[in-house]
């Protein structure tokens, strides 16, 4: 397709430009006027982190085809404030901490922008609305709420524009609310992530994904992708000079898969080429003819004589922690109630608005570099070296401003095959993820099954716990041992328990891989056990804090894992939040519609289906 | 014609701070610098918790100088000192802890210098925010930067390096006895919810969360990471679901895999509760993953409260709501018949 001549107005100046036909405004923004300030997060308009102003109205610019900006007059929030400067909005969001990875930010700042724009006295549920096309995964947009509404109040003269200076700092600075550092940069567009990275003769990485759930790989003929200009590295499992395999725990993954796939979006092969657009191509180009093999997606059939997917575990188990302590028997035979339940989670994705991306170049002393937001550049250093045979003052791993991980940046899913594409083509290489990519290829949090069972005395003690998880942790090790460790250690909960049996068994299925995420295993099994009490003390007819009262551990209890304690403050964390919400006593014995402590401080109004916001100006004065 | 209901949960949560099982270590360094300021160097970044701002706070406390003149030099294998991972809820503990000790042995070198230099006691030197004195001697003292001038030019770089560590023990393959962690918290969260009889909607209104978190270094950040943890659990408690039909997903993108956004976040109240860490030199504790934990059971608790269903399968969807309060009603009116017959 023929290149279109653009012309523009971008942040007041005009802009002449070509850009490749079909091109999206985002692109031409980023790519062609390295404005990298708008971001991608989804590339399908849900997430708002590309969000600019064309001709005044707040557009997503992933959904905006560039051609149909031409002429337009388009603000990026580069643009909001002169260089060096910050508008009230910016600043307010570094007053009351709004940023945290801060990929989000930008598309926040823009959508805040707007809604005051629109409406300078819009109350907070305007607000809300005005930000409902954001999504931020950091903050709980608590903290934005109370930076726009600060921002309004200082544009309408409300509160002094000091209400914006940082707080006075008391006696020390630990204790003190000292503005984070690094929110200027986020508020502004200015910090660049991976992806927003550019150094001369940079190539582009694409990657060919297992189609399948689990097959064999009975050959790869990269030839045609070879062949084709401005191809100028394809990289399979052939080219990995050292031991492969990687993983926080076990190292069972490949970098990129061998003689077998065993999840859908399984990287098999690389194409670093001139163009995106290019590498895309070559990567069609690849032909890979698989034999499927019989797959298994649940974790009990996969443990019970499935498919299996790893020569080393047989019985698909891929770690299993058991923590024994008195005799549950025992336990449940001096009971006077025993409640049994099973409990279900589901795997979930982190959903961290920067997909992944890297960039790779060779140093001049052969030094191979690798920018990513790798949560985890230490150990990743260790498995590069090993897998690129290489030595590990050789392998330079720099964490790049990371926007959102969880968890999630802890696997090293492509810095390995990047560094390959790198060193083979002998010119840097930058590997952008789209979203649809970041959620089929990296790990998620384990989803677990649960069988509890429980034995108390009539008096709220607990005589016995015994759990049975099981946990499906995909096709790969990733963090599976780790999540299945600390989901044991914790799963009885901060209670005095004479008798613990709890096993967590973690398993291979054909899934994608589960790995870490934000609570670790302790969110699954700390849910079954806190879920599990209220139902013991409306059977008992306790209060829900009475009953962890009863049971909690005191100041140096021996934990489920024997490990004495030193000061235990789940007796203040309690009394604490019982006071702040005012809670009114009782078992819980759906006392909903009687309690009299509904409603009150610290609630927000319920969301309603009925517009709740409209333009002051009525339709005839818009026409007048 | 449904009706809109309200409850009360709670519930209650531990968590183990910094890495599970196994010794954990992180290093940094630091120097006094020209200018007043000063330079940390350690292998580890932000991932947006705030990791940065809180070590400049604490080297600037340790060091005498202020935040804003602290310059992070971080995250890079070959050009500083290993931190480990950003992860398990260790940044605050580990790395805070490295900086300080670094801090602490740059101030080690510039120290005894100026206690020289004004014939003082070393005992007797106190820096803060830019200032050098030594106590009780309100005649000698001088700014950060001409003291470290001064110490420079005497041939000493106030230079430091720290290494932190917690001891951790790993499990019994048998038993699992073990000391997995030095450091424990503890959080209780209350969540109260509306549920929509006829939609079978939940919308979580209100969460109080009191949480100890050790010594706070920035009281702030602690609520954003609280307020985040918490948003993250609306989602797994009430809307997220990763879905695969044959290892084929069905939520690919954010059109179905749906996120909690603005509209459906609840007003979160923290309480910081500060039960002091003696195993390290700061008694910071940590709050990145212990926020979360509470959330999700308190919801279902409070679903249980306001419509006498019970959610044990996550996440609480308007179906699977609906379709419990379908068999709730049901096995109502079996009962009811039974007592009637009877």
């Amino acid at each position: 397709m023929a290149d279109l001549n653009i012309s523009m107005t971008v942040n007041g100046r005009a802009v002449e430009k070509s850009a490749a036909a079909g091109s999206r405004l985002l692109d031409f923004i980023r790519n062609d006027l390295n404005l990298t300030g708008t971001k991608e997060g989804c590339g399908a308009g849900e997430c708002g982190t590309c969000s600019v102003f064309v001709d005044g109205v707040l557009v997503k610019s992933c959904m905006v085809p560039v051609a149909k900006a031409d002429g337009a007059e388009i603000e990026t929030v580069e643009g909001l404030a002169p260089r060096r400067q910050m508008t009230p909005v910016q600043r307010a969001f570094h007053k009351t901490g709004a940023s945290q990875c801060g990929y989000c930010i930008p598309g926040m700042v823009m959508a805040a922008s707007a809604t005051l724009r629109e409406n300078p006295q819009a109350d907070l549920e305007e607000i809300k609305q005005g930000l409902g096309g954001n999504i931020c995964r950091c903050t709980g947009y608590q903290k934005i709420f109370e930076a726009v509404e600060l921002a309004r109040d200082v544009i309408n003269g409300k509160v002094p524009e000091t209400a914006l200076d940082e707080d006075e700092v008391g006696e020390s600075f630990i204790g003190a609310n000292v503005r984070r550092l690094d929110a200027p940069s986020k508020v502004t567009g200015a910090l660049r992530y991976a992806g927003d990275m550019v150094v001369p003769t940079m190539l582009h990485l694409q990657v060919l994904r297992s189609p399948h759930a689990h097959a064999l790989i009975k050959s790869i003929d990269t030839s045609d992708a070879e062949a084709m200009a401005g191809v100028e590295a394809v990289v399979t499992a052939a080219d990995i000079p050292g031991e492969d395999g990687y993983g926080v725990f076990v190292h069972d993954q490949p970098t990129l898969a061998t003689d077998k796939v065993r999840y859908v979006g399984e990287a098999i092969a690389a194409v670093a080429a001139e163009t995106e657009a290019l590498a895309r191509d070559a990567v069609k180009a690849i032909k890979i003819e698989y034999e499927e093999l019989p797959a298994v997606f649940d974790p009990h059939e996969a443990m019970s004589g499935g498919p299996i997917l790893h020569d080393y575990a047989q019985d698909n188990v891929t770690y299993h922690v058991p923590i024994r302590k008195g005799d549950v028997e025992k336990g449940f035979a001096e009971a006077d109630v025993i409640v049994e339940q099973d409990y279900d989670t589901q795997p979930i994705e982190h959903a961290y608005l920067e997909p992944e991306a890297g960039l790779a170049y060779e140093e001049a002393d052969g030094t191979i570099t690798i920018h990513s937001p790798s949560q985890n550049i230490t150990h990743h250093r260790h498995a590069a070296s090993r897998i690129l045979g290489m030595p590990v003052n050789k392998i330079r791993m720099i964490m790049s401003p990371v926007g959102g991980g969880f968890g999630g940046k802890e696997d090293m899913h492509y810095q390995c095959f990047l560094a390959l594409a790198a060193l083979k083509s002998g010119r840097p290489v930058r590997y952008v993820f789209t979203r649809e990519e970041s959620i089929i290829a990296s790990a998620k949090r384990h989803g677990f099954k649960i069988r509890y069972k429980m034995g108390l005395k009539k008096n709220g003690r607990i005589t016995a716990t015994e759990m049975y998880m099981v946990s499906d942790g995909g096709a790969y090790g990733c963090s599976t041992e780790g999540v299945m460790r600390k989901s044991a250690i914790l799963a009885a909960g901060p209670y005095d328990i004479p008798n613990v049996k709890v096993d967590t068994i973690g398993v291979y299925t054909n899934n994608t891989p589960a790995g870490a995420m934000r609570a670790f295993g302790a969110l699954q099994s700390e849910f079954s056990t806190e879920s599990h009490l209220d139902i013991c003390a409306e059977k008992l007819g306790l209060d829900p804090f009475e009953i962890r009262r009863i049971n909690m551990m005191q100041d140096g209890a021996i934990t489920h894992t024997r490990q004495k304690l030193g000061s235990v403050s789940i007796g203040q964390v309690l009394d604490e939040a019982e006071k702040v919400s005012g809670w009114e006593s009782g078992a819980p014995t759906v006392r909903g519609p009687v309690r009299k402590d509904l409603g009150g401080d610290g609630n927000r109004e319920p969301c309603t289906l009925v517009p709740r916001h409209t333009t002051t100006a009525s339709p005839e004065e818009e026409v007048a | 014609m449904g009706e809109k209901l309200r409850g009360r949960g709670m519930a209650a949560s531990w968590y183990g701070i910094a890495r599970t099982a196994t010794t954990d270590r992180a290093g940094a360094w630091a120097e006094l610098d020209d200018g007043g300021t000063a330079k940390i160097v350690t292998g580890v970044t932000e991932i947006g918790e705030g990791i940065l701002t809180v070590l400049a706070q604490v080297a600037a406390e340790e060091l005498g100088v202020r935040p804003e003149d602290v310059t992070l030099g971080d995250n890079d294998t070959a050009r500083s000192p290993e931190a480990a991972h950003a992860g398990a809820t260790r940044q605050t503990y580990m790395i805070s802890n490295a900086v300080a000790l670094a801090c602490r042995d740059a101030r080690a070198k510039f120290d005894p210098f100026m206690a020289d230099y004004w014939d003082v006691a070393v005992e007797e030197i106190e820096a803060r925010n830019g200032e050098v004195w030594a106590r009780d001697h309100h005649n000698l003292r001088m700014p950060m930067e001409e003291a470290v001038a001064l110490c420079k030019n005497n041939g000493v770089v106030p230079v430091g390096a720290g290494s932190f560590t917690s001891e951790h023990t790993g499990l019994d393959p048998v038993d699992g006895s073990g000391r997995p962690w030095q450091a424990y918290v503890f959080g209780t969260q209350v969540c109260e919810v509306e549920v929509d009889t006829a939609t079978g909607e939940v919308q979580l209104l209100g969460v109080w969360a009191a949480h100890d978190i050790g010594r706070v270094v920035n009281p702030r950040g602690v609520e954003g990471q609280i307020e985040g943890g918490v948003v993250q659990a609306v989602g797994q408690a009430l809307m997220e679901d990763y879905i695969q039909v044959d290892g084929k997903t069905t939520t690919p993108g954010f059109a179905k895999y749906i996120l909690p956004t603005s509209l459906d976040v609840p007003q979160v109240t923290s309480v910081l509760v500060e039960d002091h860490d003696p195993n390290n030199p700061l008694g910071v504790k940590g709050i990145g993953e212990p926020a979360m934990v509470p959330t999700s059971p308190a919801i279902m608790n409070a679903i249980y409260d306001a419509i006498g269903v019970r959610i044990t399968s996550l996440p609480a969807t308007p179906e699977k709501v609906l379709a419990a309060l379908r068999a709730k009603r049901n096995k109502d009116q079996v009962a009811a018949n039974v007592a009637a017959a009877e």
